[in-house]
């Protein structure tokens, strides 16, 4: 589902690369941590896989997809077959609960009374059923986090991918989010999660892949955040 | 679909100063524009109407004014011949000192000035219908000091300086009117370019999500012509407005009825009105494409 191959990232602005030769494989289906230092190239591995970026050398695929080499205007195409969530929510401002969630419909065209019968189904999934209507700004960042999976999730995509998506939440609100992953992760779609949260990565004993100045450094399956640090 | 038009209707809100500014500015030089066209209509109308009329007037000396009352004489015959012959000319009509004469009793009719003129100070005229009214020139060159004639007048060349008023009011108004445009122009790049700033990180989000491009800056474009139509509209206003509290009073009043023919309201809606909202549109779409594309990044 996920490919890197010999995937290297140099910022136009610093010498030394985010990413330096990268290798790996996420079958259809896993659940994958990504872990690291700060600085270690997670946040810029995701940026790769949703096109927000290009890597400098090496291939990635998603899917089907060259997405380093995509034509711009095949990008909206990918981007909504993936889901994102950020450790910022990333929500629309000022569109209610109900509207960001359905938004992510509006963009791939579904037909209104498809979005009508949707959208209720996976805020309930996140249990939000009863928060419709609230602004993203009424909301807790626990709230407000599953807003945002509900918008990743709702078209179904082939991979979610998260980044940091407990680093705002203290640690009973974040095993909430934790299982919500789970969850979808067990309806078949691929779930990529970069994270700094040890005790959510301990407690799940799933594949753990850990960076380390834009190496990688492990690929455990069944894996501990950390051994000796 | 609804979406596109919920977002611009929210950005025309929420800049709702700029937005005034910008339909003010667009209406003002749409108006002028406005303005200008219907100018060039007037004179095209004034033209005809003096084309029919006017002549050039080829005035017979002393001897035949006095004595020739049909154009029979060897001198008032061979003059009207070759006019005739000339390929320029349409039509030749002869009058008579007395038909002069009584012409003139009814135009002033009443009036201080008919105790004035005797007979005798007006002359025959032969009156020159010309196939062509601009080349009356050549007419006044071939037959000025040729025996029997006392002068000839191109009509024409006395309401020339009316066309080049006319004209020059026309000038004046598609400059202004470009000015103006141009003000339009970059007061709507602006503020897309605004509208855009501010709503980057929304638009980030947006594309995150998968919306294309196109998607997200549909909003921005009709904002620009809903600016452009409301402009063109407003304009229309205006120069009905104009029409009926100024020009109509202008045109029917002492000095110029019957000089520059009244401009019609099917003129105003049927015919300026919608050429303004046509390019009112364009020129707003225009620049809301071009803006987009060099200046906003995404
Ligand atoms: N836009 C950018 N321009 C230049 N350098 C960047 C940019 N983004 C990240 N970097 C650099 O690339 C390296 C990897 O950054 P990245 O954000 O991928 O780390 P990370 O593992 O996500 O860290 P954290 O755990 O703190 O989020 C860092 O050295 C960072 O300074
Ligand atoms: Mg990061």
């Amino acid at each position: 589902m996920i490919r890197l191959e010999n995937v290297s990232k140099v910022y136009a602005t610093s010498t030394r690369p985010a990413l330096d030769d990268v290798t790996m494989d996420v079958e259809r289906g896993e659940f994958v941590f990504l872990i690291g230092p700060s600085g270690s190239g997670k946040s810029t591995l995701l940026r790769l896989l949703l096109r927000e970026d290009v890597p400098s050398r090496g291939t990635v695929w998603v899917a089907n997809w060259n997405v380093g080499r995509l034509a711009r205007r095949r990008v909206p195409r990918l981007r909504q077959r993936m889901g994102c969530v950020f450790q910022d929510f990333r929500l629309l401002p000022n569109k209610t609960v109900a509207e960001n969630v359905a938004f992510a419909l509006e963009v791939i065209g579904k037909p209104r009374h498809t979005i009508r019968t949707v959208v209720p189904e996976v805020l309930d999934m996140v249990d939000l059923g009863g928060k419709a209507d609230r602004m993203p700004s009424e909301l807790s960042g626990g709230e407000a986090q599953r807003v945002a999976i509900a918008r990743a999730f709702v078209n179904r995509p082939l991979v979610l991918l998260a980044d940091e998506p407990t680093g705002n939440l203290d640690p009973e609100t974040a095993t909430g989010i934790m299982t919500l992953l789970e969850r979808i992760n067990r309806t078949g779609t691929t779930v990529l999660m970069a994270t700094h949260d040890r005790q959510i990565v301990d407690s799940a004993r799933r594949r753990v892949v850990e960076l380390s100045s834009g190496r990688l450094a492990r690929d455990d399956h069944h894996g501990v955040y950390g051994v000796a640090r | 679909m609804l979406f596109v038009w919920r977002e611009a209707l929210v950005g025309l809100r929420r800049n709702l100063t700029m937005t005034l500014a910008m339909v003010i500015t667009t209406a003002i030089s749409l108006g002028l524009l406005g303005a200008g066209l219907l100018a060039v209509r007037t004179i095209d109308r004034t033209e005809d109407l003096y084309y029919s009329l006017i002549a050039v007037q080829v005035a017979l000396d002393e001897p035949t004014s006095a004595e020739d009352p049909d154009c029979s004489s060897p001198l008032c015959r061979d003059l009207r011949a070759e006019l005739e012959a000339d390929p320029l000319v349409a039509s030749v009509d002869y009058e008579s000192r007395e038909a002069a004469f009584a012409r003139f009793q009814r135009i002033y009719a009443g009036q201080s000035i008919l105790q004035l003129v005797r007979p005798q100070s007006l002359p025959a005229t032969l009156r020159v219908t010309m196939a062509d009214p601009l080349r009356g020139g050549e007419i006044v060159d071939r037959f000025t000091g040729r025996p029997g004639v006392r002068n000839v007048v191109d009509q024409r060349a006395t309401v020339a300086d009316l066309f080049s008023f006319l004209g020059s009011v026309r000038n004046a108004t598609f400059g202004l009117a470009i000015v103006q445009a141009l003000a339009a122009v970059l007061l709507i790049s602006n503020t897309i370019q605004l509208s855009a700033f501010t709503r980057r990180t929304e638009v980030g989000i947006m594309r995150l999500v998968g919306a294309t491009r196109w998607y997200t800056q549909v909003p921005f474009l009709i904002e620009a012509v809903v600016t452009g139509v409301v402009g063109a509209v407003l304009a229309t206003a205006g120069l009905v407005a104009g029409k009926v509290f100024f020009l109509d009073n202008l045109l029917s009043g002492r000095l110029l009825a019957n000089t520059i023919p009244p401009i019609g309201m099917t003129d105003v809606l049927g015919y300026v009105g919608p050429v303004l909202v046509v390019v009112g549109a364009v020129i707003a779409t225009a620049t809301g494409y071009v803006t987009l594309r060099l200046y906003v990044r995404s």
